[in-house]
């Protein structure tokens, strides 16, 4: 990311929430994002999906470099800007098609290459919606062509499956979990359907006394991944739009990989898409669609039972089958996480993730956070103001001031030798825990009003080291140390170029 | 500081607060939620008593009822016992016992001079207990016993300037002619660190540690000596903690101020008090002076809520403690004791029989089925401390 400039157009004036904010993210990395209330952070995170509310929100300048692809890119095309004399208000004149071209690309990324974890988890799901509901339809809209692959090839009929199903019956009379589990899984394998196996492990996951009585429910199971001619007509057909869907984000990604607009293929797809919609429309009819789908229904279910497994929920069951309401807060925290994974995306951004929850809650997530990492190899973007929580789980650290940042370093490296005043105060100004008798240090005054930012550096006003040439130019980002850069005029390195 | 030093301020016994659940037919009354369920503790001139728990075990609660905001279902708050009455005091429970609480007594009797004792009881109560003065006795009262609201952007009216705010406990109680008022304002002010010209101003023109600031001097303004301080760092930025602890301190030191220092937040817990209470659920699961509890903790829930702190040091790795599950609702605790449902030493007893609350150490009180009773003499124990919890991976 490079020299991103975020602006807010309030009739006070323009607030310039993110002032030339520069840093990267390596692939499998964790980069935590650390700053005080109202320093940007949100506001980078939602510059990246652009997701900022617009108006009054606008992206003024700046790349966003995602596998060579400049998200940002034809953001000079899409308004302009003339200030109104006598006030310090600024019109914007914005060109909403060229916006709307702008939104559109992003669904090339969105989900499947950057997914995003929201800080409020009970106000992110949806309240109508069953859990269940919720991840199954960023499963289909991620990973639709998959699914309806993986439906279309299954062997239900095949005679490996009744030899597996005497296997389960086997098991369960061991009553040993991991046999169950493993048989269940075998069980799967053997219909060429891995969320049948999860199905069965459920059917006898609990210890019976007779598991022969399960075996018409397993029985039933197996009989609805049977697709009727219709259905699998339908499936066909749902492939076909998906699989524009998806030649549409690879022309997504090329318009900006190379920075120019690639209208023709755009525009056929898109016409084909409205034509193979139109054509599906039938099915779509009160009463055939919900048959047509049921295939589809019970599979995105036994999926999402999978993904919130993955999350260490003890019942996923009943968890998937419930409404957001039932859960807890650290619950709901959970779902978010199996649903921004669920697409596997290349970055996951986790805005303030533990700061609705409780310490012991705050753990088990940051446990979780952590093994997901080892587990699935994603690059996270951490924000947070709890410095606590970068030290467990951040490889990087990138400290944010008044829309700046001020210093980027490795983690240990920032916690033993902090360089700018401000992290330096930050650092000084926890209580901690093995240090109770430590006197506490505090940063004199408060964060400034971003509508009049200080000249020069932002901090000069609170730093207790400020030189005259503080306030009249901004300090450049300088190298000290081994991947460790600093903004800041107390320490004259050469000047770090990206 | 000793407890034993300084005189006793507040003397909380046996605190229990049940909120009706109503519904069914006509609303009748189906249920409680039990939000505070017996908690006693003593609060010394002078000292910082920290209560630290999850959200929903009922810390606001008993700040509430310490000052009489709320009325509590039974128990007593004692202002300013003198020595003699406090011993007889201490003689009395002692005597009576759990079991005259009738609702946790685990089968024990009451003892055969019971009635005599509760006489006694009420006649002391009527004297010194909070929730028995009249309306009269308790608005004088009130200007000893402030708060500090945790959110300080709803805490303040915003129709009203600083100096209205601050100065309308003062005539309230009719301290003073305007001048004198006005002249203790400003000093009010700049004892939490705000310039005189502030006095003009609406909150709305303040940031939040301001507003804070602001807080604690209306908090201050009579004279007080016991704040309930209700998260009162929860909504600021660490910077600006640090900057309100700092007063709070110097405040402590300067006017021998008494706090209830409430807080889900140990490591500031730790900075700041003398003595700490862990609740859980409504009761509380340990006591002890803040070094003692930090160094030696005892219950297995305050065990996993200190290693479930992240500390801000990448090079320090600990063992984990992860507590499986989330906090069961008040308003169906689960039998025996209320921990155990996630906890990682559960034991068959745990899920029968409350755990009481026992000294094991002087001033270490812990509620588990884990150390029944006092540890040996010091010497032996040093020799042989207690065996570590089983833990769960």
């Amino acid at each position: 990311m490079r020299n991103l400039r975020t602006y807010f157009f309030t009739y006070d004036g323009v607030v310039k929430a993110l002032d030339g904010v520069s840093f990267n993210i390596r692939r499998g990395e964790t980069l935590g994002l650390v700053g005080e209330t109202g320093c940007g952070k949100s506001v980078t995170a939602f510059s990246i999906t652009k997701l900022i509310p617009d108006p009054p929100g606008r992206i003024m300048d700046g790349t966003i470099l995602f596998k060579g692809a400049n998200l940002l890119w034809g953001l000079e095309r899409e308004a302009k800007f003339r200030p109104v004399p006598k006030t310090n208000r600024v019109k914007v004149i914005r060109w909403y098609h060229r916006i709307k071209r702008g939104q559109d690309r992003m669904i090339a990324v969105r989900g499947g290459g950057i997914s995003m974890i929201f800080q409020e988890p009970t106000s992110a799901l949806n309240p109508i919606f069953s859990i269940e509901n919720q991840i199954g339809e960023a499963l289909l809209l991620h990973r639709g062509v998959q699914i309806i692959d993986g439906l279309l090839g299954a062997t239900p009929n095949a005679p490996a499956v009744r030899v597996a199903r005497d296997g389960l019956v086997r098991a369960a009379r061991t009553k040993d979990p991991v046999a169950i589990r493993e048989a269940a899984r075998a069980f799967g394998a053997a219909a060429n359907l891995p969320s049948l196996g999860t199905e069965a492990y459920y059917l006898f996951r609990q210890p019976v006394t007779d598991p022969e009585s399960r075996l018409s429910e397993l029985d039933h199971a197996v009989r609805r991944t049977r697709l009727t001619h219709w259905q699998r007509r339908y499936l066909v057909r749902q492939r076909r739009v998906l699989e524009l869907g998806r030649l549409l984000k690879e022309v997504y990604m090329r318009e900006m990989r190379e920075a120019r607009s690639v209208g023709g293929p755009r525009r056929a797809i898109t016409n084909r898409r409205l034509w193979e919609r139109l054509k599906t429309f039938y099915f779509g009819l009160w009463g055939v669609r919900g048959r047509m789908k049921k295939p589809l229904t019970r599979e995105t279910f036994w999926q999402a039972v999978q993904l919130l497994e993955g999350v260490s929920i003890a019942n996923p069951v009943q968890v998937a089958r419930g409404y957001p309401h039932e859960l807890s807060g650290g619950m709901l925290q959970r779902v978010m996480i199996a649903m921004a994974l669920s697409a596997e995306p290349e970055l996951l951004i986790a805005d303030e993730p533990t700061t609705a929850l409780d310490v012991t809650i705050q753990a088990q997530i940051l446990e979780l956070m952590r093994n997901l990492k080892a587990r699935v190899g994603t690059a996270i973007l951490l924000i947070t103001h709890d410095l606590g929580v970068i030290a467990e789980v951040a490889d990087r650290v990138c400290v944010m001031y008044a829309g700046n940042v001020v210093e980027i370093a490795p983690v240990k490296e920032l916690y033993t030798r902090p360089l700018h005043p401000y992290t330096q105060g930050l650092l000084s100004s926890i209580p901690r825990m093995d240090e109770p008798d430590k006197k506490l240090e505090s940063i004199p005054g408060s964060v400034p009003n971003l509508i009049y930012p200080p000249t020069g550096c932002r901090f000069h006003p609170r730093c207790p080291h400020a030189m005259p040439v503080c306030k009249e130019a901004r300090p450049p980002m300088t190298v000290e140390g081994e991947g460790h850069t600093v903004a800041c005029y107390l320490y004259n390195g050469p000047v770090y170029r990206g | 500081m000793q407890p034993g030093d300084a005189p006793l301020l507040l003397s909380v016994r046996n605190l229990r607060k049940y909120f009706p659940i109503r519904g069914g037919l006509f609303s009748s009354h189906i249920g409680d939620v039990r939000a505070v369920d017996g908690v006693s503790f003593d609060v010394h001139q002078g000292e910082t008593v920290g209560l630290v728990g999850e959200s929903g075990c009922g810390k606001t609660t008993v700040g509430r009822l310490l000052l009489r905001l709320i009325e509590p279902s039974s128990g007593h708050t004692f202002y300013r016992p003198p020595p003699d009455v406090e011993t007889r005091l201490r003689a009395i429970y002692e005597a009576l016992g759990p079991a005259h609480l009738a609702l946790d007594a685990n089968g024990q009797k009451l003892p055969p001079n019971a009635d005599q004792l509760l006489r006694e009881l009420s006649g002391i109560a009527q004297k010194y207990s909070l929730y028995r003065m009249s309306p009269r006795q308790l608005q004088k009262l009130r200007g000893k016993l402030q708060i500090v609201f945790q959110d300080p952007f709803s805490s303040l009216s915003p129709r009203m300037l600083v100096r209205d705010i601050v100065s309308e406990p003062l005539a309230i109680h009719h301290m003073g002619n305007a001048r004198q008022r006005y002249q203790r304002v400003a000093e009010l002010l700049q004892a939490v660190g705000l310039n005189p010209e502030h006095l003009w101003r609406f909150p709305h023109e303040f940031s939040g540690g301001q507003r804070q600031r602001i807080g604690i001097a209306r908090a201050l303004a009579l004279r007080p000596d016991f704040i309930v301080l209700d998260e009162p760092t929860s909504a600021l930025d660490v910077s600006v903690q640090a900057q309100i602890l700092n007063i709070l301190k110097k405040l402590q030191a300067e006017q021998d101020l008494a706090y209830l220092f409430i807080s889900h937040h140990l490591s500031v817990v730790r900075s700041m008090s003398h003595r700490v209470v862990v609740m859980y659920l409504g009761k509380v699961v340990e006591r002890a002076p803040t070094e003692e509890l930090f160094n030696r903790p005892m219950h297995p829930y305050t065990q996993a809520l200190l290693a479930a702190i992240p500390i801000p040091d990448p090079q320090l790795h600990r063992e984990r403690i992860l507590l499986r599950g989330d906090v069961p609702s008040p308003a169906s605790p689960p039998p025996g004791c209320r921990f155990h449902t996630r906890c990682p030493a559960v034991m068959p007893v745990c899920s029968k029989v409350e755990p009481p609350l026992v000294p094991i150490r002087p001033g270490h009180f812990v509620a588990c089925h884990l150390y029944p009773g006092p540890e040996m003499p010091p010497s032996a124990s040093e020799a042989a401390p207690p065996a570590p919890l089983p833990v769960a991976s």
